[in-house]
């Protein structure tokens, strides 16, 4: 198979403007965005809780959160399918290949991500923070915030991880999102579909875009854990 | 004798078997200042944390006027008892950043906070440092911050645990004055000290944690 044309086309169609590819990364890094910042603060809420407030059944807990890091996308895109299908419990909703369903998908992906690193950021917390918040004044609802901060490259750490995750998807995507053109393809379907079709070109191109995507959000952590002065 | 600013009556701490106290009492009189000594695991730092509402236990808490049970701390509580630990958390941010946490908590405007936070600094002598980061002070400054932290809020009653441990030379020092400086300035304080220096400040009433229970040196 002939490599360097195809990568060659694919740097030449990046940079042509082809509104059809941009498109397909808009909706990529729109969906996992927006699934993202929807899903951030209960996930973040739910593995702080589970990290410091004791109940029972907190270790069963655990390990089916941990469990469900490993559930198969796929699976995850076949539940929401039959939920969303037209005779399913909200189908009424008519979401089924919409970009929303995708953002639903996504959610459901990322919260077992989102929970796992919170918990163990908040678990691997120096106990003081919680407790000076505590004595100089904070409620629990301050003193949990302050310990998220003062542990919030853990907390980014799952934020990107949890990005990372969605906006490298497919089997959901295809499941729920239908991989129609100009609405719900996004770069890991489109990289499926033209790759079935034997066009590398548009394939290498987006692939190109997730490393670029993949290497930003490790740039990014590793800057901005700089400038929170940690050695 | 008048009542007590702040009591625990009743105190009962067990960890696993080892019980810590059983049915013990104490008393901390207002504008008073107090030291609790007693050999290693004796109980003092846990007496301070029950003390701060940051460790559950058994037995009746009371505080001017009003009690409760030390299970169900009250949250008003801590607005005005401040607990400093042996090594005291800084938090990520700016030393003067760290002074203003309680005040913000306390709905205080940001300017009166940075005021407040300033003068704090220059009571212990930091006042240079205020925009360093905490990871670059010494043991003895980051002690003399949490001073500083913990004077800001003017509380009523003051919880010090081993202020001077792990400090020498004159870090030692300055850390004794300002903790000298606190008794002296009308506050409720209890210390929990192993330093012959603190224990034997006159304005200090020493109190023996031994046993399971807490008596009186004097």
């Amino acid at each position: 198979m002939e490599l360097f044309e195809p990568t060659r086309e694919a740097f030449r169609l990046l940079f042509s403007a082809d509104a059809a590819l941009w498109t397909i990364i808009w909706t990529s890094l729109w969906c996992s965005t927006v699934a993202i910042l929807l899903i951030a603060p209960p996930a973040i809420g739910t593995g702080y809780l589970i990290a410091k407030v004791a109940f029972p059944g907190r270790r069963a807990l655990v390990v089916l959160v941990q469990a469900l890091l490993s559930f198969p996308t796929v699976v995850v895109g076949l539940m929401i399918y039959m939920f969303l299908s037209r005779q399913g419990p909200l189908g009424f909703l008519r979401l089924l290949f919409t970009p929303e369903a995708m953002i639903i998908g996504y959610m459901v992906i990322a919260f077992p991500v989102l929970v796992v690193f919170t918990l163990s950021a908040v678990q691997g917390a120096d106990p003081r923070i919680y407790e000076t918040a505590r004595s100089l004044g904070a409620g629990r609802a301050r003193a949990a915030l302050t310990t998220l901060y003062e542990v919030r490259f853990g907390v980014m750490a799952a934020v990107f991880n949890g990005f990372g995750r969605v906006v490298s998807e497919v089997g959901c995507s295809i499941m729920v999102g239908g991989n129609i053109a100009g609405l719900t393809r996004n770069i890991p379907t489109a990289i499926a579909l033209e790759t079935s079709k034997g066009e590398f070109t548009q394939g290498i191109a987006l692939g190109f875009v997730l490393i670029v995507v993949a290497i930003g959000i490790n740039v990014a952590l590793a800057w901005l854990q700089g400038r929170g002065g940690l050695d | 004798m008048s009542a007590p600013l702040f009591s625990l009556l009743g105190l009962g701490k067990s960890f696993g078997e080892r019980v810590l106290f059983e049915n013990a009492q104490v008393g901390f009189e207002a504008g008073s200042g107090y030291v609790l000594t007693g050999p290693n695991g004796s109980g003092k730092t846990t007496l301070l944390r029950i003390a701060a509402g940051l460790e559950p236990a058994r037995g009746q808490a009371g505080f001017r006027v009003q009690s409760s049970a030390i299970a169900e701390y009250p949250e008003a509580w801590r607005r005005e008892i401040v607990y400093v630990h042996q090594q005291p958390y800084l938090f990520h941010t700016s030393i003067e950043k760290n002074l203003e946490y309680g005040l913000a908590r306390r709905g205080m405007p940001p300017a009166e906070r940075i005021a407040r936070a300033r003068e704090a600094l220059e009571w212990a002598g930091l006042g240079d440092r205020r925009t360093v980061p905490p990871h670059k002070l010494s043991g003895g400054e980051k002690q003399r911050v949490a001073l500083a932290r913990a004077k800001v809020l003017n509380p009523t009653l003051l919880l010090l645990d081993e202020p001077t441990a792990n400090l020498d030379g004159d870090a030692r020092r300055q850390v004794l004055e300002l903790v000298t400086a606190l008794c002296i300035e009308n506050h409720t304080v209890v210390v929990a000290s192993h330093d012959p220096e603190i224990i034997r400040l006159a304005i200090l009433n020493r109190l023996h944690v031994y046993g399971g229970h807490i008596k009186s040196d004097d």
